[in-house]
């Protein structure tokens, strides 16, 4: 059997942060312990309240932080910087606005990662561009515009076509729907299922909303405290969860209308 | 009963650099004690506007073009400068969506929740005031600054700065957007539990119309200024009929089941230069037809709901209505 590696996998995995107060150090435990597998054009969902170490697994996948203990490997072998700069990884955040620069037009923006590449003709650049705002649903002529001239929606699939330019093979949206409106949030969460399904990278969706979350996963960690309470396909989330955490979230988006339990009739 | 808040044909206009633009369209809102009323729209649909006109708490460059708004009986438009002060103070208690920004960071929160109280509060009153909402230990929490407490406990002092005089109205405007997913139900499940014991009514506005529709009784869906459908939560949320409403439900992740997919409005939302002539929704609506671009929609009473839509009595939006929402 000539399986690929999967693309992140995490065993044992726990982080400290050490936290300097009044020349009295303490150790703060962000993650306690992980296991955590995800398979190339997997999307697993992370949901759970702020504090319980979704960010700081997603540092830890990204490279970003070296794991206090346990081991993490990237395809299949130790991480190495340089995949980096290959443009093998990338995240999409909350707020386009902290992905774009201001005073840079569009296009230059999304074309820079291109550069760290090594990809030098000017022509080769606009022309990846070009067919990457035509994926993302954007107009060509965006490309002159600076961010601020974008309505919320146009700026985040901008975001995401930063992103992904240089072909990720593992990519990281952290509440990248959260602050979107509801007709916005669809539209951005129906492209990152269509592009993925397009480019088969693997990612992770962390996001404190299980209703979006549950829709472009396939696999679901409900974290708390550090550690994951518990994996389980999407599709279990969307008939009850069993942690008792789990369902305390599924709650929040399932549920009887407030008509049917009032008690003051007219 | 009489309504303690009673809104008709409001209008309300922002003065831009570019001239106007209307937020409020001619809204009518009738909320009577004790009620929960809900209204949802996505940004720009009117809502924190209508919401806070209430108040008479708008932008200095809000401009009210016509219109009433009665609370208590009062006219909050033309009242004097004083008695709105009385009106906001004794009848209304808002909860704003970021706590952080509501409290002032300068005073201890005790003293916030006595200059909400008024007339020379005690620590005995204060502590009361703050046990109510579910804080433990309010002694220490009077005793501390905002940037002290977490986000919850926050929205918990803006909540008992909002209760302190036992207002007629509560209006909270996101009150857990700005909140971790798993205090948010706990918010709103605190402040059911002070409209059930003060018997205030409680006016939640919202983007979300899943929750708004588990949380109130009533719900109002607002689109471009105007109030395009509402009525019991139950059946606007199971069985809408407007076309805006339909299309609301079927685009919010939450609804589909496994498998399924969104299905986004296509279009943005309209930025409205005057008074629309013509129903604001036409445009992406699936169900469009030529007078919908000519004559502004009147409301129309519909199987226990009232329907801003042409042709929300016809067989022709009717049809696929049982594919909206899932039970």
């Amino acid at each position: 059997m000539n399986e690929p590696a999967p693309t992140i996998d995490m065993r044992g995995v726990g982080v400290t942060y050490r936290k300097r107060l009044l020349a009295r150090q303490t150790e703060v435990a962000a993650v306690t312990r992980v296991d955590l597998v995800i398979g190339p054009g997997e999307t697993l969902g992370l949901v759970g309240e702020s504090g319980s170490g979704k960010t700081t697994l997603a540092r830890v996948a990204l490279g970003l932080l070296a794991p206090s203990r346990g081991t993490f490997l990237f395809e299949g072998r130790a991480f190495d910087p340089q995949v980096r700069r290959q443009g093998a990884l990338s995240v999409v955040f909350q707020h386009p606005e902290w992905a774009l620069n201001p005073r840079l037009r569009c296009g230059t923006s999304i074309a820079e990662p291109l550069l760290v590449q090594g990809l030098r003709g000017r022509e080769q650049r606009r022309q990846r561009v070009r067919a990457m705002l035509a994926e993302v649903g954007l107009d060509a002529a965006l490309v002159d515009r600076f961010p601020g001239e974008l309505s919320g929606g146009q700026r985040q699939r901008m975001a995401i076509a930063r992103a992904l330019i240089t072909q990720p093979r593992f990519v990281v949206f952290d509440e990248a729907v959260s602050a979107l409106d509801v007709s916005v949030q669809s539209q951005v969460l129906n492209l990152i299922r269509r592009l993925q399904a397009q480019h088969g990278f693997a990612a992770m969706f962390i996001s404190h909303d299980l209703a979006a979350t549950r829709y472009v996963s396939q696999r679901i960690a409900v974290m708390r405290g550090g550690e994951f309470v518990e994996v389980a396909p999407a599709r279990k989330f969307y008939d009850g969860p069993d942690h008792p955490y789990s369902r305390a979230l599924y709650a929040t988006i399932a549920g009887e209308t407030g008509e049917n339990a009032k008690e003051l009739a007219s | 009963m009489s309504a303690v808040v009673a809104v008709s044909n409001l209008v309300v206009s922002y003065g831009m650099d570019d001239g106007e633009v209307f937020a409020v369209d001619g809204v009518d809102l009738d909320v009577v004690p004790g009620e929960s009323v809900g209204i949802v729209g996505e940004s720009g649909s009117g809502k924190s506007t209508l919401g806070m006109a209430i108040g008479r708490l708008l932008a200095p460059n809000a401009r009210f073009l016509g219109g009433e708004i009665r609370v208590a009986r009062r006219s909050i438009l033309s009242c004097p400068a004083a008695e709105l002060r009385q009106v906001r103070r004794d009848s209304l208690g808002f909860v704003y969506q970021n706590p952080m920004s509501a409290l002032d960071p300068t005073l201890r929160v005790g003293r916030q929740v006595a200059l909400a109280i008024g007339e020379r509060a005690g620590p005995a009153e204060i502590e009361a005031v703050l046990g109510r909402v579910g804080l433990p230990d309010p002694a220490r929490v009077a005793a501390g600054f905002a940037h002290e407490l977490s986000g919850g406990m926050a929205q918990r002092v803006v909540i008992a700065l909002a209760i302190a005089r036992n207002p007629a109205v509560l209006i909270a405007d996101e009150p857990t957007a700005s909140l971790d997913a798993s205090i948010q139900g706990v918010i709103l499940d605190l402040l059911a539990a002070l409209r059930r014991d003060t018997g205030a009514s409680l006016i939640l506005l919202s983007h979300d119309l899943r929750m708004v529709a588990r949380r109130c009784e009533r719900l109002l869906v607002m689109y471009g200024g105007r109030v395009v459908e509402s009525g019991p939560s139950g059946r606007v949320f199971h069985h809408p009929r407007h076309p805006y409403t339909r299309a609301l439900i079927r685009a919010a992740a939450g609804n589909e089941g496994p498998g399924g997919m969104l299905e986004p409005i296509p279009g943005v939302p309209p930025v409205l230069r005057r008074s629309s002539p013509d129903c604001a929704f036409a445009e992406r609506c699936e169900f469009a037809q030529p007078r919908c671009r000519q004559e502004r929609p009147a409301v129309h009473r519909v199987d226990g709901r009232e329907v801003a839509c042409h042709y929300a009595t016809s067989e022709l939006i009717r049809a696929d209505r049982a594919s909206a929402a899932p039970a």
